[in-house]
């Protein structure tokens, strides 16, 4: 329990997030001896698989976690997004987020947050506690609030993210990035954690995320010569769970721990062009040449925005819309059609479609897109604009998965009985382990 | 905001109406009451019946910059788009308006030449049209306009954003509404990383 300025005790929690961990890695990890601390961690509470909303990104399932509402509510439905005119593309920023975060519903029972690398948290605005913004954060100046911590963190070489740059020019600094990355979030945190005040601790890996990208298949191929980094790499990951575990028991956390992620992984078999699918079946109208949707024709029906969000190109809605309202329903039934009988080598792509109606409710479901495609694992989507192919070399290793996410409680009560746990169930369960219903 | 008036001058062609009517619509989409007096409109209606001697001329301009001065001083931002040849007459409007913006939209005479799809100025060069501006009238320049555009050098686009910057910079303008929190530097940097991981 923590003491107040009153001399009341508040009760404290702890979560830990990891960007990107499927449940069945992290069981894998557990049950081979690579992650001993977790394990035994686990092994006192429950764990459960669980889906996430959609699409299945970062910028999506982290806001879904921190406001505990659907992309129709928080308003991200992706890292990029239309503007409010034309075909163009912007990125969302905190600023869109539409709906309180459970760090402001928290304050307002008079309870603080420490927010560790908390990713579409850019640029950080102040909530009651501490916030330290993660992906796609830029400027560190601009990532944490309050401001005062600044110096602080700099002084104990805090990062944001690995430089991608020299990862590409040579992979084998991925792991020391890795590895410089971790330290720097276990500094912020053990700085944090007696300096502050506060009922909820926060801390967010984002480098498991940025390691399945770009090697999944180290973890896959035993033979692969960077298969001892990848588990050395989750021994560090594990190493530092047990920390903030041990940290939490000394600190008056008691059963209140949790550790989650926001999607799955798996690995890539072939990428997928959904624009292309969509210009071969006749549906989107892009010329030759042209690399951006703004440059599609009046002719055009629909078309998508990474990783597989599907846009009818509505009257209503665009300045070069063809699709009347009363068109859509039956235009809808014909992509899902094209969609599902999409195969590669005698195997089907598509494992789901989602109507906007069956993946959003809320006051911005309509800014939403019109269809979700959800994949088979190994069929990486993408929206590139101008892709001529509908099936792409494999630009990446490991993609996102839309289910094998997981939540994890020490207090395996707080899950219930039912089945079937979505992102979106979580934080009222965090809170709710505070006293606090969102 | 308060009113001001924004004051085009240049040659025949050279700009001015085209580079007005897309600062008004700015300033209509940012919500400030705008409005647009073009010299050829203005010229059938306040100037009816003045031709184009130096005295007609300068009462022209007197008359816009007087309606121009009613509208800024009752909160709008007065658009005038006029040849307005003669520096003194451009003198007495800015000393009669409170805040008042000259643009000089610039451009040598065999720019606009090749420009004037009218061909007016071929009319001109020949005889056919008298008291032509540039031509065979003279046009005195603005000694120290508080915007300078070189149409011949710049695009419209980059035009409007340099009158709009300036604007903002002088505060006569709300700033464009906020389409996303992060700089352009810091969208390119954003862009770059979402590409990294296969985002983009």
């Amino acid at each position: 329990m923590a003491s107040t300025f009153f001399g009341r005790k508040q009760k404290r929690a702890c979560v830990v997030g990891l960007d990107g961990v499927p449940y069945s890695l992290l069981r894998s990890l557990m049950d081979s001896g690579v992650m001993p601390g977790t394990a035994e961690i686990v092994s006192r509470g429950r764990i459960e698989p669980m889906t996430v909303t959609l699409p299945e990104i970062s910028s999506v399932s982290w806001s879904t976690f921190m406001t505990g509402r659907n992309p129709g509510e928080h308003g991200i439905f992706g890292f990029t997004d239309l503007k409010e005119e034309g075909y163009g593309i912007r990125f969302p920023s905190f600023s869109d987020l539409k709906t309180p975060t459970i760090w402001d519903r928290l304050g307002e029972s008079g309870m603080r947050s420490v927010v560790v690398n908390q990713p579409s948290t850019y640029p950080a605005r102040p909530i009651p506690g501490v916030l330290v913004s993660g992906f796609v954060a830029i400027d560190l100046a601009r990532s944490i609030t309050p401001v005062r911590y600044l110096h602080e963190l700099e002084r104990i070489g805090y990062r944001i993210d690995i430089d991608t740059e020299r990862c590409k020019e040579a992979p084998d600094a991925l792991f020391s990035e890795l590895q410089a990355l971790l330290d720097a979030r276990r500094a912020a945190v053990d700085l944090l954690w007696e300096s502050e005040r506060w009922n909820l601790m926060e801390i967010v890996v984002t480098g498991t995320d940025r390691l399945h990208h770009f090697m999944w298949d180290a973890y896959e191929d035993e033979r692969h010569p960077h298969h001892g980094d990848f588990l050395a790499y989750y021994r560090r990951v594990d190493d530092l769970i047990h920390h903030i575990h041990e940290w939490g028991e000394r600190s008056g956390v008691e059963n209140r721990f949790f550790i989650l992620s926001d999607h799955g992984f798996c690995g890539v078999k072939r990428e997928v062009n959904v624009n292309a699918i969509l210009r071969k079946a006749g549906f989107l109208d892009l010329p030759g040449g042209v690399t951006s949707l703004e440059g599609i024709t009046e002719s055009t029906k629909a078309f998508a925005l990474d990783p597989a969000r599907i846009y009818l190109n509505r009257e209503s809605r665009f300045s070069k819309g063809s699709v009347a309202e009363g068109e859509a329903e039956a235009l809808l039934e014909k992509l899902v059609a094209v969609f599902e009988r999409l195969e590669h080598e005698g195997e089907r792509v598509i494992r789901r479609t989602f109507t906007r109606e069956e993946a959003y409710s809320g006051p911005f479901a309509e800014r939403g897109p019109d269809l979700l495609l959800v994949p088979r694992h190994g069929y990486d989507l993408k929206g590139r604009p101008d892709a001529a192919s509908i099936f792409g070399e494999r630009r990446f290793q490991g993609m996102h998965t839309w289910d094998d996410a997981f939540f994890f409680s020490l207090d395996g009560s707080v899950l219930g009985a039912g089945t079937g746990l979505n992102i979106i169930d979580v934080p009222a369960k965090i809170t709710g382990s505070l006293g606090v219903e969102i | 905001m308060k009113g001001f008036t924004l004051w085009f001058t240049g040659l025949p062609c050279s700009g001015k109406s085209t580079l007005a009517e897309r600062v008004l619509g700015i300033l209509l989409e940012r919500g400030m009451y705008a409005e647009l007096l073009d010299g050829d409109e203005v010229r059938q209606n306040l100037g009816k019946g003045l031709g184009f001697s130096k005295e007609d001329r300068d009462t022209n301009i007197r008359r816009i910059g007087y309606v121009c001065k009613l509208l800024s001083r009752n909160g709008v931002a007065a658009i005038a788009a006029a040849i307005s040849p003669y520096r003194a007459i451009r003198e007495e409007n800015r000393n009669a308006i409170e805040k008042y913006v000259e643009i000089y939209v610039k451009a040598p005479v065999e720019a606009l030449v090749e420009r004037d799809i009218k061909g007016m100025y071929k009319k001109a060069i020949a005889g056919e049209i008298k008291n032509f501006t540039g031509i065979s009238d003279p046009y005195e320049e603005p000694e120290n306009p508080e915007i300078l555009i070189e149409s011949d050098k710049e695009t419209v686009e980059e035009s409007t954003d340099k009158i709009i910057r300036t604007l903002e910079l002088m505060g006569l303008v709300p700033g464009a509404p906020a389409e996303s929190e992060y700089s352009k530097e810091e969208e390119e940097k954003i862009k770059a990383r979402l590409k990294d991981l296969g985002y983009l």
